[in-house]
């Protein structure tokens, strides 16, 4: 048994929280697989397998914030997965999935379960062990298409036995040579129906567990159908909905979604216990489960329909075997607390997107904002980074406008020393930084992030724009050092990239200023009493209101416009 | 503080507007679907700008001048000279017309044209980002993803395209001059194609290839036709010679290769350029996949399944990118499932058979299964074959090359496939593909009257043959 500790993830980290776990007990994990990912202050690490082995005990939940040499993980080096799920399998006794095992795979013994629950419904007296082997040959025989796989139908029939949901290489063709028709296929959708009738109203009929592989398949389909139109919040609809989910979005590979085709199943109501991202991830033993336990479901409400009415899950229980029922109301009951109401996903606050929230909050109810809007003309702005371009493009320097408004920005805070600044509560001091770090807001796929670019007033603009461009790129590939994203004393919002004018942007606590860029583009001004096109660019300042007063964050507008119409200003 | 989390959204985010991509973003327009479509480059895609059409128009007009040139026995005295550049213009337009023809058709049903390369930047998100100018990306959210990035062409190790000694088919295809000696590597389709063009304008046009043999994956009969008629015009093969160096020279580039079966005896080569045509790649680089958890097979294309999507369920792709047969028509039906099934259509990819054609002298048409490949199958295969000498519209075209076979199934008649090689295979592969797609029989084509005096009557007669009854052979 390996003892897995949570290892240093970042530089001199002193502790990790588990973002998601990418394995339970159970998997077959391989050296270097992602286990997890663990996020330290800034950054997300993937955390990976250390050996080869079957995931034994996860020792940390989602959200937990584990010190650096904890054991986050025991992985069994000497077990192989496989074994583990064949004698799960094999085994088939109720207990194996609902009693120890809360987290483990649990897939594999419902499959034998709910197998069983069919069986026992439909009368069929089977080991265990057989039933499922019956319930495997139809799935295998369902998809292994007859002879040579060659269909002899038209596409517009072959697309009606899909809207139908028929099967096609269950269909007997009438035409030359067994060619398939319209007719045919709809001919054997009607009668596929009849076939699912006689299943649920012979019960304990032994003929029904006769039928063949092939034909349990179309039962299934038929009985999909008639469960779709059934009316929710009788007693039928409530049973066959109690195993579903309700998912907008699931992971699954394409074999699996091509099983859940087969069987008419709705993938996104596939319980699963699995995930990968966040994201529910089903596999084929698990949409083959579900479609059994679905239709298992639907003998138990014809079988009861006429009994005295049972409440909730119970009704499963009386319809099928006892041994068996444990199984499926496990099935429920565990989706029912996994899944959400309709219309609403839920997702975990945490991770980055905790630590910016904790930000953002902490800035908006310890500063009070105040926030002044102006719009700057900006065509001298767009004829300086005009004839620059060419000139940086070739330094190897992609020069866009944040450099210039960098610089402006740095030029004009010294006459403003209180937007330069923070406040100290505990020790009732304002601080004024004689160093102008400008942090440039950054959207990355993890959040919002804000590196930092030291001493803009003292560099000049191509260093500037290397500088930024380099940030921003490592910003996105996640790949910054916690000190880049530190130390600013004034920060740079540039939503204009996206587009809009004017927003209101919050404080980059604890500093006492951030500017907001619009979009650049060509707008209407007055001109002479005219009314003409001019690039203009607008401004959304916040200032903290403790420390600056309005006047001066309009004073910190009109000096950042002259700038920025006129770019050699800078010169001076 | 907050960068407002303002985004673009759309339905259907399309990336790559080549076949593939515009079929899925006319039809899901169509559909009624919010439709965005990001290209990075032109619109059309390989097909369209480096691939099928620039390639046909250089074949047609190379065909034409070699043709005029080899008539005198039917009456015909001409000595047509050759202007690559003018060529390439002509081409050029084709090229120009097509690809705004396509931008345009995108506009009229709807969809918005965005220009720059699309990165998965997370769940249901891309980053646009933008060629050069200003600010650097943009974010579009969307509902679903159709992937149709496409393919282009390999490199072999050593042999890196630089558009000037070792040229891609792309490079190739805007050629300002014929080089007077051109190496191919690669004797497939793009390098038969080629082959076949340069030395009818004028190239000495030499062929090595790794293999033993030209257009590998048809049947020997088929590609024996071709090979013959390359050779005639004067194409030079070396086969089971692999590409190992090169150098510039003066006046082009020396190529050195070796083989296994002459004991890897070093052969050399003299050329002004060299073409290397040995297949083609998925295009997923530039897409970060990772963000996504998109799978991709060992090759790197990316795996779907009979509806085109992906492991992931909101993403979808299509086209080269999504897998072999790297075929324009394969895109384009691929990009209509998906559409479809993003709007809830019960489509899927359920083709029987995906016809290729090879446009080389003459064309290769086929579709469906060989003889073998049925046998294999477990049919009892009905073969019927039409040699083109005994067709009379053949022989009008001065062409006695080649013949039609049909692949049936012996115990019912349902057709299987066919193989046709000579001119016009390409045309007359249709027919047969509709056969197969179709469920019909041989008695089904042999029963349907053809128009005379045609090359399709070819396709008649190999079916009657087929059934043991020919009339005209």
């Amino acid at each position: 048994m390996f003892e897995y500790e949570l290892p240093d993830v970042g530089e001199g980290v002193a502790e990790g929280e588990i973002v998601v776990w990418h394995a339970e007990p159970g998997d077959h994990v391989t050296e270097d697989e992602v286990l997890a990912e663990v996020e330290t202050d800034k950054a997300v690490v993937d955390l990976p397998a250390p050996v080869d082995g079957v995931v034994a005990e996860l020792r940390a939940d989602p959200g937990d914030m584990v010190p650096v040499g904890d054991v986050v993980v025991l992985i069994d080096t000497e077990a192989d997965d496989k074994d583990t799920v064949d004698t799960e399998a094999d085994d088939g006794s109720p207990s194996a999935g609902d009693t120890t095992d809360t987290t483990g795979a649990k897939t594999a013994p419902d499959t034998g379960d709910t197998t069983d629950a069919i069986e026992g419904a439909t009368g069929q007296v089977a080991e265990n062990g057989a039933a499922g082997q019956v319930a495997e040959n139809g799935a295998v025989e369902g998809e292994v298409s007859t002879a040579s796989g060659r269909v002899f139908a038209p596409p517009h029939v072959r697309r009606v036995a899909r809207e139908l949901g028929v099967d096609i290489d269950r269909v007997d063709g009438s035409g030359p040579g067994g060619r398939l028709t319209e007719a045919d296929v709809r001919a054997t959708a009607e009668s596929g129906g009849e076939e699912t009738d006689t299943v649920t109203d012979s019960g304990g009929d032994g003929a029904a567990a006769g039928v063949e592989p092939g034909q349990t398949a179309a039962t299934q389909e038929n009985g999909q159908h008639r469960s779709a139109v059934t009316p929710t919040g009788t007693a039928d609809g409530t049973t066959t909905d109690a195993g579903a989910a309700d998912r907008d979005r699931t992971l699954a590979a394409p074999a699996t979604r091509g099983v859940a085709r087969e069987l008419d199943v709705d993938i996104d109501e596939v319980p699963t216990e699995r995930h990968r991202d966040d994201e529910a991830f089903v596999e084929p033993e698990d949409v083959r489960a579900y479609a059994e336990a679905q239709q298992a479901a639907q003998t138990a409400d014809a079988d009861t329909a006429s009994a005295p009415a049972e409440t909730g899950s119970t009704q499963t229980e009386s319809a099928v075997e006892p041994v068996t029922a444990t199984a499926g109301t496990e099935t429920a009951a565990t989706t029912g607390t996994e899944t959400t109401e309709a219309d609403t996903r839920t997702e975990p606050y945490r991770g980055i997107r905790r630590t910016i929230g904790d930000q953002m909050a902490e800035s908006a109810f310890t500063a009070p904002h105040a926030s002044h809007h102006d719009t700057a003309r900006a065509g001298g702005l767009v004829d300086a980074r005009e004839r620059l371009k060419q000139q940086a493009e070739a330094a190897g320097v992609h020069l866009t406008y944040m450099p210039f408004v960098m610089k402006a920005v740095a030029a004009v805070l010294p006459e403003y020393p209180a937007m330069n600044a923070e406040l100290d509560e505990e020790a009732g001091e304002i601080r004024y930084h004689d160093r102008y770090h400008i942090g440039v807001a950054v959207a990355t796929d993890a959040g919002l992030m804000v590196p930092v670019v030291e001493d803009v007033d003292r560099k000049g603009l191509l260093e500037v724009a290397a500088e930024v461009n380099d940030l921003v790129e490592r910003a996105r590939g996640r790949d910054l050092a916690p000190e880049e994203l530190q130390g600013s004393t004034f920060t740079i919002t540039n939503f204009g990239a996206i587009g809009g004018e004017y927003a209101t942007p919050i404080l980059n606590h604890p500093e006492t200023g951030i500017l907001g860029l619009g979009e650049l583009t060509q707008r209407p001004v007055v001109e002479s009493g005219e009314v003409v096109a001019a690039h203009t660019l607008p401004l959304s300042v916040s200032i903290d209101h403790r420390v600056v007063d309005g006047a001066v964050s309009a004073g910190f507008c009109n000096d950042l416009k002259t700038y920025l119409d006129d770019p050699i200003h800078l010169l001076l | 503080m907050v960068v407002g989390d303002v985004t673009t959204g759309t339905d259907v985010l399309v990336i790559g507007g080549g076949p593939g991509g515009y079929v899925a973003a006319i039809r899901a327009a169509q559909l009624g679907r919010d439709v965005t479509v990001v290209e990075m480059d032109d619109y059309g895609g390989s097909c369209l700008n480096h691939g099928c059409i620039p390639s046909k128009a250089l074949i047609s007009v190379s065909g034409l001048a070699h043709r005029a040139g080899e008539a005198e026995r039917m009456g015909v005295y001409a000595e047509p000279a050759v202007d690559m550049s003018a060529m390439v213009g002509w081409k050029d337009q084709i090229v120009n017309r097509l690809t705004k023809g396509v931008e345009s058709l995108c506009e009229r049903a709807g969809a918005t044209l965005m220009t720059g390369r699309a990165e998965f930047a997370g769940d249901g998100e891309v980053r646009v980002v933008k060629a050069g100018d200003g600010q650097g990306s943009e974010t579009v959210s969307f509902e679903h993803a159709i992937v149709a990035t496409g393919s282009r062409p390999v490199e072999i190790p050593g042999f890196g395209f630089d558009g000037e000694h070792v040229l891609s088919s792309r490079d190739a295809l805007a050629l300002e001059s014929v080089p007077d000696r051109l190496l191919i590597v690669g004797a497939g389709y793009i390098g038969m194609e080629l082959a076949t063009v340069f030395q009818k304008v004028g190239s000495d046009v030499t062929v090595i290839e790794q293999l033993d043999g030209v257009l590998p994956g048809y049947e020997a009969d088929v590609t024996d036709v071709v090979h013959d008629r390359v050779e005639s015009l004067g194409v030079d093969f070396h086969f089971q010679q692999t590409a190992r160096e090169w150098e510039a020279t003066d006046d082009g580039l020396l190529v050195w290769t070796d083989s296994e079966a002459e004991g890897r005896a070093e052969k050399r080569f003299e050329a002004d350029r060299c073409l290397v045509a040995v297949g083609r790649q998925p295009v997923t680089d530039t897409l970060n996949l990772a963000a996504v958890d998109v799978e991709t097979d060992e090759r790197g294309f990316i795996e779907t399944d009979d509806q085109a999507r992906t492991s992931v369920d909101s993403v979808f792709a299509v086209g080269d990118v999504a897998g072999e047969p790297m075929l324009a028509h394969k895109a384009f039906a691929e990009g209509e499932v998906a559409a479809e099934v993003i709007a809830g259509e019960p489509a899927a990819l359920d083709h029987q058979a995906i016809p290729a054609a090879v446009f080389t002298d003459p064309e290769i048409g086929t579709v469906g299964m060989t003889a073998d490949e049925a046998a294999e199958a477990g049919f009892d295969p009905a073969v019927g074959e039409m040699p083109l000498r005994a067709s009379g519209r053949a022989l009008t075209l001065d062409e006695r090359e080649g013949f039609v076979r049909i692949v049936a199934d012996g115990e019912t008649g349902f057709v299987l496939g066919g193989q046709i090689v000579g001119p016009e295979a390409s045309e007359l592969v249709a027919e047969l593909a509709l056969a197969v797609e179709m469920g019909a029989t041989l008695e089904d084509v042999a029963s349907t009257v053809h128009v005379h005096p045609t090359l399709s009557e070819a396709v008649h007669e190999a079916a009657k043959g087929a059934r043991g009854a020919s009339i005209h052979y």
